[in-house]
């Protein structure tokens, strides 16, 4: 029903023979119903056309609890004491450690989620699954770079060349990827979690134009002109791409070994489930490649099974844009937020870039 | 009348209050324990989350600016709807009820909506910088979304359409006769206007005032989103902390702290105002 | 504007152009999403050109479904809302004006305080009292339409309080007292005095009530569930991580939609007449 904005990735036909058909494929779920905290609109959509179908066909009903992963969690902390209102869920990084520090999750029976056969080790534990990511970097306009004489940009550390002042835009720590390009841009500045004081150094030397709440303000700035270069995931890029905008993506070098950002999506179990063996099903569903694919393709992040990530790289546009090889996914930045307390980061961020 | 008007306050004050107090206690309550990292709270009773705040000039400062632009906001509200307002409670013609509509619809626009509209204009080759530029007024674009304007303007979007209906409701429990009387005994319109009208309005002005600052103070989606992240208000702050930050007993210390702040301010303008007006007449008895 | 006539009236033509301002002011901003919501662009996704090249109505059929279910959720909500806010604020706004009890500014203070209290909090300490609740007595409030109105109902009170004050402040009470002079009972002037005369500001306040609930995102985000979600929150979430000319044309939607039934209710009711004769009629 939601057309994927990528344009038909095809191939699916042949992948469908490669599921893998598992004896969970029998169990039945009469009358149950699974409620799914996740986010709305075109997200909740390829879930329902997909996933919440087939769990129809086992006899059960899938609930959708839609707000953001923030929104979500706090619906999960003021139900405490009580059945909670959510089965499974999804998680961004960032806030996995509150969710495992207030106890809010079980561990996942993984030997019922085979498609992790598909996901790099990292990808999965006890208690979370990957389930998504987005690619973090630099967007920029290639032809009027070319105009003023400015080189593509390889690093966060370009975006400080004086003809681009007032001409970038930086996500607002408080927006979609805002923590990992915060954390991102301190070790690319030779901070890291603890030593933030080079990414703010690094901003306030971009002189940019605001901080975006909404990818849309991206795509809007470089559509008017306004803006010649913004820091998003490649997702917000490939829409500015497809508005007709000269746009071009690009993995920053952070540092001799690591090319690339990453912000992972996980999906975790609640703790105090009734419902524990249909949210481990939906679990194995969300990573299974049919599913990938066309979610990824309707929202613009890259899928975390590898052979999606195969099908993606059939488009052009995607794969100029993202990064789909899995060993090169693998070594990206990946922020460990179980070591550092975003509220310092936020504190220095307020206090350092805003008046 | 010496009725006994107080009893029909009885039932909607022990709503609002239950409902106020109830959802806020849950809420305040956490903020009299130590906020930790990774959303932990402390055992013991405490007022430091109070304390951190209050010694903290980052934070009174945000206060201040919420203060300061929600005054803005609320005065150039009024400076735009009660003109407007007037006009359109005067009017004759049909066309009175185009244009309340036309005030009406946008309000039903959020501003998540209108903010696309305040880009296109606002954008460097856009109609307000081209006029701008053209007139010399300045030769750098202007942009609002960041700026403490651009959070006043977002404000105004928010507030604008009460401000017209309140006003237009006060306008028109004024007699049209008095302003005849003004006008025959030789008074400009001006004059009519600055020496009959807004006097007499001034109570229903005032209420439409307070109502117009508390609605900005406690505005979160337009502050934040003109704001561009560069200006904090408290609401936005507080937002960050509950959310983002999953501080909760710190944010429930904001969120006192705003609301006391507000009612204080909501008591004093009123203390000084019924002082000043109680010497020429008594309105707000 | 009526009354007496002037060849050169520079302060009506000032008045005037001042007014203009504040419509351009108001509504530029929806004329550009209108216009927005044409613009052409090729395959499945496009992102929104302005100015547009080419105009089109296609994506005013690609609005998705969620949203126009979503769209009737939030005019009954906002309905209601704002009718149980007036059954609660018209008493309080007569009981503030008219009596003279003591700690009367607290009052109405509290009674604005619904205002003060940011909108996410709001949201999510009405989550928690809800659980709450459920834990002591059962009742069963988060994710209900039930839930969902009391909270609106709480953020739409102030409008009808603070509207019908600013009216009651100015409302002449010898006509009051000329009615009861002339023998008519206390409530008897209630019915035909008192409430007919302060009728623009409960129009105002309702009206506004219902905007408010008609445009809450953060209230309702903690409060409603799928089959309760309001229509700001289905247009957030949609914008959440896409930006197209569907959620302009959803917009404009809204505009026309609410345009034309504005309209048709003041032909229907005739508020014309009631703007005429200077008794009332706020809701145009």
């Amino acid at each position: 029903m939601m057309k994927s904005f990528f344009g038909l990735l095809g191939v699916t036909a042949v992948i469908a023979g490669l599921q893998a058909e598992t004896a969970i494929a029998q169990e039945r779920f009469d009358g149950v119903t699974l409620r799914v905290g996740t986010f709305g609109g075109p997200w909740r959509d390829s879930q329902a056309n997909i996933i919440a179908k087939k769990f129809e066909e086992l006899g059960g009903t899938i609930e959708f609890v839609l707000g953001s992963p923030q929104a979500n969690m706090a619906r999960l902390i003021a139900s405490q004491g009580t059945t909670p209102p959510i089965d499974m869920i999804e998680i961004l990084d960032a806030n996995l450690p509150v969710m495992i520090e207030l106890d809010l999750l079980m561990p996942i029976d993984l030997s019922k989620v085979p498609n992790t056969q598909y996901l790099a080790p990292f990808q999965y534990d006890e208690m979370k699954v990957a389930s998504w990511a987005t690619q973090e970097g630099i967007c920029y306009n290639p032809g009027a770079y070319a105009e003023l004489g400015i080189d593509a940009p390889t690093r966060y550390q370009d975006l400080a060349d004086p003809r681009l002042n007032a001409r970038v835009i930086i996500p607002d720590i408080n927006s979609g990827g805002g923590l990992a390009n915060f954390a991102a841009l301190a070790y690319a500045g030779g901070g890291d979690g603890e030593n933030v004081a080079p990414a703010i150094e690094m901003i306030r030397g971009f002189g940019p134009v605001g901080f975006w709440m909404q990818g849309a303000d991206l795509v809007t700035g470089m559509q008017t002109g306004d803006l010649l270069a913004g820091v998003s995931h490649a997702g917000w890029c490939i829409r500015a791409k497809n508005a007709g905008v000269d746009a071009a993506f690009v993995h920053p070098i952070i540092n001799d070994d690591v090319v690339g950002v990453s912000k992972d999506g996980w999906l975790g179990i609640v703790k105090g489930t009734p419902n524990y063996d249909a949210a481990v099903w939906y679990v194995n569903e969300f990573i299974d490649s049919v599913f990938q694919s066309d979610f990824a393709a309707v929202s613009g992040v890259v899928p975390v099974n590898s052979i999606s990530l195969g099908e993606l790289a059939n488009d052009p546009i995607l794969a100029s844009m993202m990064e789909l090889d899995p060993a090169a996914i693998a070594t990206q930045l990946r922020i460990d937020y179980s070591t550092v307390d975003i509220g310092t980061w936020s504190d220095a961020w307020n206090r350092g870039l805003t008046r | 009348m010496t009725a006994r008007w107080h009893l029909l306050l009885i039932v909607p004050f022990v709503v609002v209050f239950a409902l106020t107090a109830a959802s806020q206690f849950v809420f305040i309550e956490r903020s009299l324990y130590e906020q930790r990292s990774f959303g932990r709270v402390g055992t013991e009773l405490t007022l430091i989350n109070y304390a951190n705040f209050l010694t903290d000039r980052f934070y009174l400062n945000i206060l201040w600016n919420t203060v300061k632009v929600s005054a803005l906001a609320t005065f150039f509200t009024l400076l735009l709807t009660f003109p407007l307002a007037y006009v359109i409670a005067r009017m004759r013609s049909r066309w009175a009820s185009v244009l309340i509509a036309g005030v009406v619809v946008s309000t039903f626009v959020t501003i998540v909506i209108k903010v696309f509209g305040l880009r296109i204009i606002f954008s460097s080759n856009g109609a307000v910088n081209r006029m701008l530029i053209s007139l010399g007024i300045t030769d750098r674009p202007y942009t609002i979304i960041g700026t403490e304007e651009g959070v006043v303007i977002g404000l105004m979007h928010f507030t604008i359409g009460f401000g017209v209906l309140i006003l237009y409701s006060v306008v028109q429990t004024i007699p049209r006769s008095l302003e005849f009387a003004a006008q025959v005994h030789g008074a400009s319109r001006l004059r009519t206007f600055w020496r009959v009208i807004l006097p007499i309005s001034l109570p229903g002005l005032v209420a439409a005032a307070l109502m117009i600052f508390n609605m900005c103070m406690g505005a979160f989606t337009s502050a934040a989103l003109l704001g561009g992240g560069r200006v904090l208000t408290l609401p936005v702050l507080i937002q960050r902390t509950v959310m983002m930050e999953t501080k909760f007993a710190f944010g429930g210390a904001l969120a006192a702290i705003l609301l006391v702040c507000v009612i204080a301010i909501n008591l004093l303008s009123i203390f000084i105002l019924t002082r000043m007006v109680s010497g020429r007449r008594k309105v707000l008895a | 504007m009526s009354g007496p006539r002037r060849p050169l009236d520079f302060g009506r033509w000032a008045l005037l152009a001042w007014c203009a301002f504040s419509y351009v002011f108001l509504l530029s901003p929806l004329v550009i999403v209108l216009i927005g919501s044409l613009s052409g662009g090729e395959g499945d996704y496009a992102a929104v050109v302005f100015p547009p090249e080419t105009l089109t109505l296609r994506w005013y059929g690609r609005i998705p479904s969620d949203q126009w279910q979503a769209l009737g959720v939030s005019f009954v909500l906002g309905t209601v809302a704002a009718l149980v806010a007036a059954l609660i604020g018209i008493p309080a706004a007569l009981g503030l004006v008219r009596s003279n009890i003591r700690g009367k500014f607290l009052m109405a203070a509290i009674f604005r305080a619904p205002l003060q209290i940011p909108a996410v909090v709001t949201g999510f300490a009405f989550l928690q009292l809800y659980y709450l609740i459920l834990r002591g007595t059962g009742i069963e409030l988060p994710g209900t339409f039930a839930g969902l109105l009391i909270g609106h109902v709480f953020i739409g009170i102030p409008f009808v309080v603070g509207a019908v004050t600013a009216v009651l402040q100015r409302f002449d009470t010898r006509l009051e007292e000329a009615a009861l002079i002339l023998g008519a009972s206390r409530q008897r002037v209630m019915w035909r005095v008192t409430l007919p005369a302060i009728l623009p500001g409960v129009y105002a306040g309702c009206l506004y009530a219902f905007m408010v609930s008609f445009a809450d995102v953060p209230v309702s985000i903690f409060l409603t569930s799928s089959s309760t979600t309001t229509y700001p929150v289905a247009l957030f979430f949609a914008l959440e991580n896409d930006f197209n000319p569907a959620i302009l044309a959803s917009a404009s939607v809204v505009i026309i939609f609410s345009l034309a039934m504005l309209l048709v209710a003041q032909r229907l009711i005739g508020l014309d007449a009631l703007l005429r004769s200077g008794g009332g009629g706020g809701r145009g």
